[in-house]
């Protein structure tokens, strides 16, 4: 059979995804190119074309300034513990104890919860007036009166910092076990005998073996954090004072709450440009960890 | 002084016996191998001398101290991987110095004991380079070099050659006895391959389901094997096994009429019904000439196989094989009856219930 005629039917097989993919993804994207440069409403006007106008509005604007430091931090700080806590927790995991195996299935299951159930979840525990997190701290004399967590400004982003931990380590310490379980049981003997101690057989066995699945996480992660919505929209839905919005709220406030369409599709193209940076810097960062190892 | 002294050393884990008491007392400079099959728990002797795993009972001392319960880096012994259990991600000096860095071993001192352990072992030229640049045979000098640099009191080497291939397998084994004759290090060396035991130890012993079968210097072991288990363990092909009865002063191969003299040194007491085994080497059978001196054996030729230094011949005595190692050019037939011929000394007798040697001590 002809080359031609497989790369044909190839092509013939692949048809009905492409359509798929090209009306759900492709054209919507092309739209929202096409919408970002005009002054469209959700609703009633088409809207006319204003050149870069929305763009210009929106990155000198305060409020994406804003949401563009709320998200670095909520990315940074969540990402950082999550590969700390990951990394305790696959260490503590590799260890040989009774009831490993059950600690281990049970580790997933903050991970394996819909982001909404976590989030009521926490809002729960964060409960001003019969939240856990209330009771405790009280019982053990760490604060005096029930506070808000969520409905204070200068407590509410870490609040939600914390929520998205407990719920993404276990994917973080899901991938450091599987690296830690590829360290040759042979090297980890020769360390030893050569006297390594615990930090240095960490330091210069283990690690080589953690830093690239690791990598593999923090790329993951990072982009998740960044593009982070579900969570803070149960839990705060941006507030209190606009100390939780970030980018991807932004986008949605401006585009659905106050029904801007062009100005929302140029936000929303900003930040897809943003983690599109991102994604592109860990993809050269992977390569070049590849080529050393 | 011993060197290291393994007292009734044993290994549980949980109902299975690992080791069942095992006692060796080695003097300074010599070359034990530990030989055995696999599950014999060679390997978890050498881990407990290691410090990897503990003991269920015994004791080991290193000159004179108990190391039991020690930490691996305090008992004064380095130890060489099957894997070679290089750290991938340093230099090849680095691979070789870590051992002294974990020391605090100062860098100045610590650079020359590596480049004198490279020059040793001739990859002086390799010390800049990372561990998967290196071939297989190199990647074994390295591990080596690690061991050497520390100059410890006992060496433990883990199957070292086993992931190397036949040819390097042989030049690694003569390196390895050059460096023992040079150093004259204490070295206990694990490995399953019967020619690397006999070409290396200055003892064997050889083990079997966690115990030592016998401990010897490798030519007691190939010349007076204790019991069946080492006869035919130790020799490529094995040692010839067959049925025989004793009437009088001579012995009856099973199942044939061939006679054979009793060796004067066999012990009389307890074959009960008259039933031993009996061994001979397939390297002392020869085809008997006109006048050839020593015992007769009368076979049927079944199979030649000609592995180009000798012709080895498969032979039924009876209902029983025997093997012959021959000269190569040896005209013979299949399917034709030979004498053979062996030295008498050449003939072993075991206890066919127990598997052990009936000859005198």
């Amino acid at each position: 059979m002809p080359a031609n005629w497989i790369s044909t039917r190839a092509w013939l097989l692949m048809l009905p995804l492409l359509v798929v993919m090209v009306s759900v993804i492709g054209w919507p994207l092309v739209d929202t190119v096409r919408l970002s440069f005009t002054d469209a409403k959700l609703v009633g006007t088409e809207g006319s074309f204003v050149g870069i106008a929305n763009y210009e509005k929106m990155l000198t604007g305060s409020n994406f300034q804003r949401a563009l430091v709320t998200t670095t931090w909520f990315a940074v700080v969540s990402v950082a513990a999550e590969m700390v806590l990951g990394v305790l927790a696959a260490l503590l995991l590799n260890q040989q104890f009774r009831g490993r195996a059950a600690l281990r299935a049970l580790m997933i299951l903050p991970w394996a919860l819909p982001t909404v159930v976590n989030a009521t979840l926490w809002r729960l525990i964060y409960n001003p007036e019969y939240g856990a997190l209330n009771a405790a701290l009280t019982q053990l004399g760490l604060i005096d009166s029930y506070r808000s967590w969520l409905g204070e400004p200068g407590s509410a982003l870490t609040a939600l910092i914390v929520a998205d931990c407990w719920k993404n380590f276990p994917l973080v310490a899901l991938i450091a076990l599987a690296a830690l379980q590829a360290v040759p049981r042979d090297i980890t003997a020769a360390a030893l005998v050569d006297g390594a101690g615990p930090f240095n057989r960490f330091r210069f066995v283990v690690m080589p073996y953690l830093a690239g699945p690791l990598l593999v996480a923090l790329v993951l992660r990072t982009i998740e954090a960044f593009k982070v919505f579900d969570i803070i929209w149960v839990m705060t839905r941006g507030g209190p004072a606009n100390s939780t919005r970030t980018l991807s709220i932004l986008v949605y406030q401006e585009a659905f709450s106050f029904q801007r369409a062009g100005s929302g599709a140029s936000l929303a193209l900003i930040v897809t440009l943003l983690v599109t940076i991102l994604a592109a810097a860990y993809a050269a960062l992977l390569r070049r960890a590849a080529g050393a190892s | 002084m011993s060197a290291l002294e393994i007292r009734n050393i044993q290994k549980r884990y949980g109902d299975v016996e690992t080791l069942k008491g095992i006692d060796i007392a080695l003097e300074s400079g010599e070359f034990l191998v530990l030989l055995g099959s696999s599950g014999c728990g060679k390997s978890t002797l050498l881990n407990i001398i290691a410090g990897l795993a503990e003991p269920s009972g015994g004791d080991i001392l290193i000159g004179e101290r108990s190391i039991v319960g020690a930490h691996p880096k305090d008992r004064d012994i380095a130890m060489v991987f099957q894997s070679y259990a290089l750290y991938p991600n340093m230099s090849v000096a680095r691979n070789i110095g870590f051992g002294l860095e974990m020391r605090k071993v100062p860098p100045a001192e610590r650079e020359k004991a590596v480049r004198e352990t490279a020059r040793l072992l001739q990859i002086e030229n390799l010390l800049d380079r990372r561990p998967s640049q290196l071939s297989g045979g190199q990647r074994q000098r390295v591990a080596i070099g690690r061991a050497l640099v520390r100059n410890p009191r006992v060496f433990l080497f883990d199957e070292p050659l086993s992931n190397l291939d036949a040819k390097l397998r042989m030049e690694m084994r003569t390196e390895l006895k050059r460096l023992h004759q040079m150093l004259k290090t204490t070295v206990v060396y694990v490995t399953h391959d019967q020619i690397e035991a006999m070409t290396l130890a200055t003892r064997i012993a050889v083990m079997r389901d966690g115990r030592i079968e016998q401990l010897g210097t490798p030519a007691e072991i190939y010349d007076r094997p204790a019991t069946l288990y080492v006869a035919g363990f130790v020799g490529s092909p094995p040692m010839n096994i067959l049925d025989a009865e004793i009437g009088g002063d001579q012995l009856r191969i099973a199942g044939s009429d061939e006679l054979l003299p009793l060796p004067q040194d066999f012990k009389r007491t307890a074959v009960p019904g008259g039933r031993v085994k009996i061994g001979i080497r397939p390297e002392a059978l020869r085809l008997a000439n006109a006048g050839a001196s020593g015992v007769r054996l009368i076979a049927d030729v079944e199979v030649m196989e000609l592995t180009g230094p000798e012709l080895v011949t498969t032979a039924k005595v009876g209902e029983q094989r025997v093997t012959a190692c021959l000269p190569p050019r040896t005209p013979l037939i299949a399917g034709s009856t030979q004498v053979f011929s062996f030295e008498e000394a050449a003939l072993h007798l075991f206890d066919p219930e127990s598997g052990r040697s009936l000859r005198a001590p």
